[in-house]
C-alpha cells in the first residue's frame, strides 16, 4: 500500500505535462488521423468521409517524392556535417585558455534565434548577383565570378545543409561538452602514464565515453532533420521547381495553400511512422554501439 | 512527516493549475467569439445621447502604421468606436490566420477578402452581404467580380493596382533605343540591344507567375478571348490551349536569348530593386508599391513604368487587380458599427486617409488620386482602361494551387529541366487533379 502511495505521489508531478501533452500533440494526432479519412478542406465544416483515398493519392504526389529525396539527403548530410565538427569543437571548449566562454557563447547563440531569421539573413549573403555578400568576397579575393547559391538545384541544397548545420553546431558542441566533462580526468592520467598518445586517449577514451551523447545528438539531428521547414523555406521557398522542398512544406503546401486538408492530414500520419520507425531504429543500433563500445 | 502530508496538498495545487488554465482558455475563446466587442459598464442599448461604447475588431492587411490615419479619422468621428487591432502580412500569413480564426468562430469583426481566399470566404458563407448597402455606389465596376458571387458583393474595396515593367530612362539613352517597344519582338530587340550595350537588361525573380507572364497573357489571349478562363473552368478549353504559345513566346524570348537566367530565382524581391535604384539593371517587374524605395534608394533616378507588348502591335497589356476587399464578419455582434466603418472607408475623407497612409491607387469614383508621373502610364492604360489581368483574380477556383505548379514550371523552365509544352500539360493535370480531389 505504502508502496502504492509512494508511486502515486511520483506520479502525479507527471499529470500536468500529461495534460499539456495530451492537449497539444495527442489530440492533434488523433484529430489529423480522423481528418486524413475525409475531404476536409479546411474551411467548410461539412465533409466526408473517403475512406482510405488520401493514403492511396499520397504515393502519386510528385512534388512529395522529390520532397522526400531532398529531406533524407537534408537529415542524413545536417547530421553527418554537425557531428563531425561539434565533437572536436567541444573537445576545444573543454580546453582551458582566456576566451572560453566568451567562444562558448558565440557559437551557442546562432542556436538562439529563430531559423526563419537566420535563413534570411544567410539569404542576403548567398544572394546570386554580383553584389551577394558571398560572391562579393569570392570575387575579391579569388577572382571567381558569381555563383548561383541558392538557384542551382545541387548548390541550393548543399547551402541549406550549411547554413542549419551551422545553426546547431554549437548548440551540440555545449551538449557533447557536458557529456566531455563527465569524463573522469584519470583515466587520461592512466593513459598518458601507459604511453598513450593524445589522438590514441581520444580513440580508446573520449569516442566510447560520447557514445550516449551521440546517441542522443544523431537522435535530435535525425528528426529535427526530417521534420526540417524554415531553413529550405525562407532560403529557397523550396525552389528551383520542386528541388528544395522538404516534406513538411509539402504538407503545408497541400493542406493550407491548396485546401487539402484531408490530403494533407494522411500525409502527415505516414510522416509521423517515418519518424518513428527512423527514431526507434536508430536509437535501439546507437545503444548497442554503446555497449560495445563500453 | 511533513513531506507525507504535504502530497495531496501538491496534487491539489496542480489539479488547480491545470484547470485554472483550462477555465482561461475556455473564456478566451468565448469573448473572442463574441467578436471581442465590450460594452462600458452602465451602458445601455437604447440610450440615444450616449451611444454605447463598442471595441471593432479588425484583422488588417496593412500594418497598423498604414491604417493609422484612417482609424485616427474614423474614431475621431464616431468616439464612442474603438479598434482591436490586429494584423498579418499578406499573403500566406494573414489567409493562414484568419482561416483558423473563421474555423474556431474566433474570426474578427471586420476582416479582408482577397484573390486568395475569396471563394472559400464567399463560398464558407462568412462574409455580410453588402451589395444594398449605399457604399457600394462608390466602388468602380472593375472592382465588383472579384469580390462578388452570383451578383451578390461580399467585401468593399476602394483601391486597385497595376503592375509593369520600371525602365531606367537613362540607360535606354545609354543603349541607343529611342522608343518603347511595340511589339514582343520588339520588347526582345531591346534587351538584346542593351545587352550589347554591356547593361543587364532585366531581372525577374520567377517566384510567382510573374508580372511578365500574366501581362503577356493578357495581351496575346484575353484580348482576343475575354472568357479564356471562363472556358478554362468549365472545361470548354485547356491551359494548353491559351498559354502554349505565351510560355514558347517567354521562354524563346528571355530565357533561350539569355536575358533571363536560372540564378535570378535565388535573389529577394529587395535585391532586385536595389540593383534597379542602383542603376545596375534597365527593367526590373514592379508596381507602386515599390517606387518609395526605388525613389528613397535613388532619388535621381529617371524611370518610369511600361506595358508588356503583345505579339501584334497595340495589344499591350499590365498585370494588376483590384485591391483587397473589406469584409463584415456574417457572425459579428456589431456588424452596425462596422457597417460605419466600411461607409467611412468610402467618403472622400476616408479615401484620402487611406491613400496617404497605404499608397494604395485609389480607383474609386468621384476622386482624383494623387498618383506618382513615373506610374501614370500604368494608371491611365492599364489601371482605368481595363487592360489589367491577374490569374489568381480571375481564375475560379484552385488559384493557390495552380499557382504553385505555375511558378514550379517556369523555374523548371528557366532551368531547361520542362518545355512549355510539359509546363502547360502540368497545369493541365493539376486542375484536374484539384477538380476530382
Amino acid at each position: 500500500m505504502t508502496r502504492f502511495v509512494r508511486q502515486a505521489q511520483y506520479l502525479s508531478f507527471l499529470v500536468p505535462i500529461l495534460a499539456v501533452y495530451s492537449l497539444f500533440t495527442i489530440y492533434p494526432l488523433l484529430k489529423a488521423f480522423f481528418l486524413s479519412l475525409t475531404n476536409f478542406d479546411g474551411y467548410s465544416k461539412v465533409y466526408d468521409f473517403v475512406g482510405m483515398k488520401n493514403y492511396v493519392r499520397i504515393f502519386s504526389d510528385d512534388a512529395l517524392l522529390s520532397a522526400l529525396s531532398f529531406t533524407l539527403f537534408f537529415t542524413v548530410a545536417k547530421a553527418l556535417l554537425v557531428t563531425v565538427f561539434a565533437i572536436p569543437l567541444a573537445i576545444i571548449f573543454d580546453q582551458k585558455f582566456l576566451t572560453r566562454n566568451l567562444h562558448r557563447a558565440i557559437f551557442f547563440f546562432p542556436s538562439i534565434p529563430s531559423g526563419l531569421l537566420l535563413a534570411y539573413i544567410w539569404g542576403f549573403i548567398l544572394a546570386p548577383v554580383d553584389s551577394g555578400v558571398m560572391n562579393k568576397i569570392l570575387r575579391e579575393l579569388f577572382g571567381i565570378g558569381p555563383q548561383p547559391w541558392l538557384a542551382d538545384p545541387l548548390l541550393a541544397k548543399i547551402s541549406t545543409v550549411v547554413v542549419a548545420s551551422w545553426a546547431v553546431t554549437g548548440w551540440h558542441a555545449i551538449l557533447y561538452l557536458a557529456f566531455l566533462q563527465a569524463i573522469p580526468k584519470e583515466y587520461y592520467e592512466a593513459a598518458a602514464i601507459d604511453g598513450a598518445s593524445r589522438l590514441q586517449q581520444f580513440r580508446h577514451i573520449t569516442l566510447p565515453l560520447l557514445a550516449p551523447a551521440m546517441t542522443i545528438s544523431v537522435m535530435l539531428l535525425l528528426t529535427g532533420g526530417l521534420k526540417v521547414y524554415e531553413i529550405p523555406f525562407a532560403l529557397t521557398k523550396g525552389g528551383p521547381g520542386f528541388e528544395t522542398y522538404s516534406i513538411t512544406q509539402v504538407i503545408v503546401l497541400r493542406g493550407i495553400t491548396e485546401t487539402q486538408y484531408g490530403l494533407a492530414s494522411a500525409m502527415s500520419i505516414v510522416f509521423f511512422f517515418i519518424v518513428l520507425v527512423v527514431a526507434v531504429f536508430q536509437v535501439t543500433i546507437m545503444q548497442r554501439r554503446e555497449q560495445n563500445l563500453q | 512527516m511533513s513531506k507525507r502530508s504535504a502530497w495531496p496538498l501538491l496534487i491539489l495545487l496542480c489539479a488547480a493549475l491545470v484547470l485554472s488554465a483550462c477555465g482561461q482558455g475556455g473564456n478566451g475563446g468565448q469573448s473572442a467569439s463574441g467578436g471581442s466587442g465590450d460594452t462600458a459598464p452602465g451602458g445601455s442599448d437604447k440610450s440615444n445621447d450616449a451611444p454605447k461604447q463598442v471595441t471593432l475588431s479588425i484583422l488588417s492587411w496593412n500594418n497598423e502604421q498604414e491604417m493609422k490615419p484612417v482609424l485616427e479619422g474614423f474614431k475621431a468621428k464616431y468616439p464612442h468606436i474603438s479598434f482591436d487591432f490586429s494584423f498579418a502580412p499578406p499573403v500566406t500569413d494573414y489567409i493562414a490566420k484568419l482561416q483558423t480564426m473563421l474555423l474556431s468562430d474566433t474570426a474578427p469583426d471586420i476582416f479582408i477578402i482577397a484573390a486568395e481566399n475569396r471563394n472559400e470566404i464567399i463560398d464558407g458563407g462568412y462574409a455580410m452581404d453588402l451589395t444594398d448597402q449605399p457604399f457600394i455606389s462608390v466602388m468602380v465596376d472593375a472592382n465588383k467580380p472579384m469580390l462578388s458571387k452570383d451578383g451578390r458583393i461580399y467585401g468593399f474595396t476602394q483601391t486597385g493596382w497595376a503592375g509593369g515593367l520600371f525602365y531606367n530612362k537613362e540607360l535606354f539613352r545609354k543603349a541607343g533605343i529611342e522608343r518603347l517597344p511595340e511589339t514582343w519582338d520588339e520588347f526582345i530587340e531591346i534587351c538584346l540591344k542593351l545587352k550589347e550595350a554591356g547593361i543587364r537588361p532585366l531581372y525577374d525573380r520567377m517566384h510567382d507567375i510573374t508580372i511578365i507572364h500574366s501581362a503577356m497573357f493578357g495581351a496575346n489571349v484575353l484580348s482576343k478571348d475575354p472568357d479564356f478562363d471562363e472556358k478554362l473552368f468549365n472545361g470548354e478549353t485547356t491551359f494548353a490551349e491559351g498559354w502554349t504559345e505565351v510560355l514558347r513566346m517567354w521562354k524563346e524570348g528571355l530565357i533561350d536569348n539569355g536575358i533571363l537566367s536560372p540564378d535570378m530565382i535565388g535573389m529577394t524581391s529587395e535585391q532586385v530593386m536595389n540593383e534597379f535604384a542602383l542603376g545596375n539593371v534597365a527593367m526590373v517587374p514592379g508596381g507602386p508599391w515599390n517606387i518609395s524605395t526605388i525613389e528613397a534608394t535613388n532619388p535621381d533616378l529617371e524611370f518610369e513604368i511600361m506595358p508588356i507588348p503583345g505579339k501584334e502591335p497595340g495589344n499591350k497589356y499590365y498585370n494588376g487587380a483590384p485591391g483587397v476587399g473589406f469584409a463584415i464578419n456574417v457572425k459579428s455582434n456589431h456588424k452596425e458599427e462596422a457597417l460605419l466603418f466600411l461607409e467611412y472607408l468610402s467618403t472622400e475623407e476616408g479615401l484620402r486617409k487611406f491613400e496617404e497612409g497605404t499608397g494604395g491607387i485609389i480607383t474609386a469614383h468621384g476622386y482624383t488620386p494623387n498618383v506618382h508621373p513615373a506610374y501614370l502610364p500604368a494608371y491611365n492604360d492599364g489601371l482605368m482602361a481595363g487592360r489589367i489581368y491577374l490569374p489568381m483574380v480571375s481564375w475560379k477556383r484552385h488559384q493557390e494551387a495552380l499557382r504553385n505548379q505555375f511558378v514550379v514550371a517556369i523555374q523548371d523552365m528557366a532551368l531547361n529541366k520542362m518545355t512549355p509544352e510539359e509546363a502547360v500539360a502540368s497545369l493541365d493535370k493539376k486542375l484536374q487533379e484539384m477538380e476530382n480531389k
